[in-house]
């Protein structure tokens, strides 16, 4: 089934020009993933940062640049192999931590600035999240089941994004765990004991 | 007679068949471009320069993947640069760790007595990370960190390979970094 709500233009230009923060770039890789459609929007922006990359103006390389360049051309090229698993089994994670009946965090070992924070989180068939407010924004692809918030129901392969004024409960629907992959900018304020649990244990 | 007759698609097929002469003639029509692109993502000057040559290169190694029915040269080099890009946001996660505790120390107009003394603090943090690299790796550390000085002229100053020179400074970095993770 193809996901049902997608990253804006805006949030998707930003990735094919390279501008999102690391952690924020993931979590969009991990919807266009399995959404054909997203992909083809980024390659269309693709194409338009390539002709604008043709009319840029031109940095001064150094003086002895091409010779560099040259000189490196017969080294071996770092051997590459694409790798093909499921993009939830591609992502490096640090130490799974249960923080409640049901529920657990991983962080995702990414770059990003020490002000975001990048991790999974699991919650068990009719689970409940605790409720919060964001304190900058937040990007979520869900990679397993499903939740449905106060904005509808997010499937597999759904993209949302938050920002600093909303507050939501999200509940986990159907009979699977619900995984979402998150990148959220500043700490989360959640409400209630089980998110300051949650968020500070798994120091996310 | 080298009057540029062909098209930047041709130029990167005749490369792929291994044309170094219409290799440089990319480079001549995309170094700079490449370049300022990665100024504007904020890339400092010397980073640029270095990812620059990066991507050159890379564009030498995969010319045979280069598709023309697929895309058009000018967005198959920008995806490439991209990607050099975010490569190096995702490779210099240590790196940059420990330029912002380096940046602590430049900012020095206007401050606060208790501002100087965090900012003794982290000069002698900083002394102190340096004296567990070798002298080599120190080198290294002091012409890219603190002079800001491209990998590539690090190399050349130093008449070491590029490999060398990127591999000292990783190791440094790991170094400096399992130093940082003592202190926290």
């Amino acid at each position: 089934m193809s996901p049902r709500h997608h990253p804006s233009d805006d949030i998707l230009t930003g990735y094919a020009a390279g501008a999102l923060e690391p952690g924020f770039g993931l979590v969009v890789g991990a919807h266009l993933d399995v959404c054909a459609h997203c992909r083809s929007r980024v390659g269309a922006f693709e194409a338009a940062s390539g002709d604008a990359l043709s009319d840029l103006a031109e940095a001064d390389v150094s003086a002895n640049a091409l010779t560099n360049v040259m000189s490196r051309l017969g080294d071996q090229a770092p051997r590459t192999s694409t790798d093909t698993r499921p993009f939830i089994e591609r992502l490096s994670l640090k130490k799974k931590r249960w923080v409640a009946p049901g529920v657990w965090v991983a962080g995702v070992d990414t770059p990003h600035a020490p002000e975001n924070r990048v991790y999974l989180l699991s919650v068990a068939a009719g689970g409940l999240t605790a409720r919060h407010e964001h304190a900058g924004a937040e990007f979520c692809t869900v990679l397993k089941g499903a939740y449905r918030d106060e904005l509808g129901l997010f499937a597999a392969g759904d993209f949302a994004a938050a920002d600093g004024d909303l507050n939501h409960q999200p509940v986990v629907e159907g009979d699977e765990a619900c995984v979402c992959l998150f990148a959220t900018e500043g700490r989360l304020r959640p409400q209630g004991l089980l998110g300051r649990l949650a968020f500070a244990y798994a120091n996310v | 007679m080298h009057d540029r007759v062909d098209s930047d698609e041709a130029l990167i097929a005749r490369t792929a068949r291994g044309d170094r002469e219409a290799f440089a003639q990319l480079f001549g029509v995309y170094a700079g471009k490449v370049k300022g692109y990665l100024v504007r993502l904020g890339a400092p000057p010397a980073a640029a320069e270095d990812l620059m040559q990066d991507a050159m290169v890379s564009i030498w190694r995969r010319a045979a993947s280069f598709d023309a029915t697929k895309a058009k040269a000018s967005t198959w080099i920008f995806v490439i640069a991209r990607n050099a890009w975010i490569d190096k946001l995702r490779r210099e996660r240590t790196e940059l760790a420990y330029r912002q505790t380096v940046l602590v120390s430049e900012e020095s107009e206007d401050e606060a007595p208790d501002e100087a003394a965090m900012r003794g603090q982290t000069e002698d943090q900083v002394a102190a990370a340096l004296a567990t690299l070798s002298e080599e790796q120190r080198q290294v550390v002091q012409l890219s960190f603190f002079e800001d000085r491209p990998h590539s002229e690090i190399a050349a100053h130093l008449s070491l390979p590029l490999g060398t020179v990127k591999s000292r400074l990783r190791l440094a970095l790991i170094k400096l970094r399992a130093h940082w993770e003592q202190l926290k």
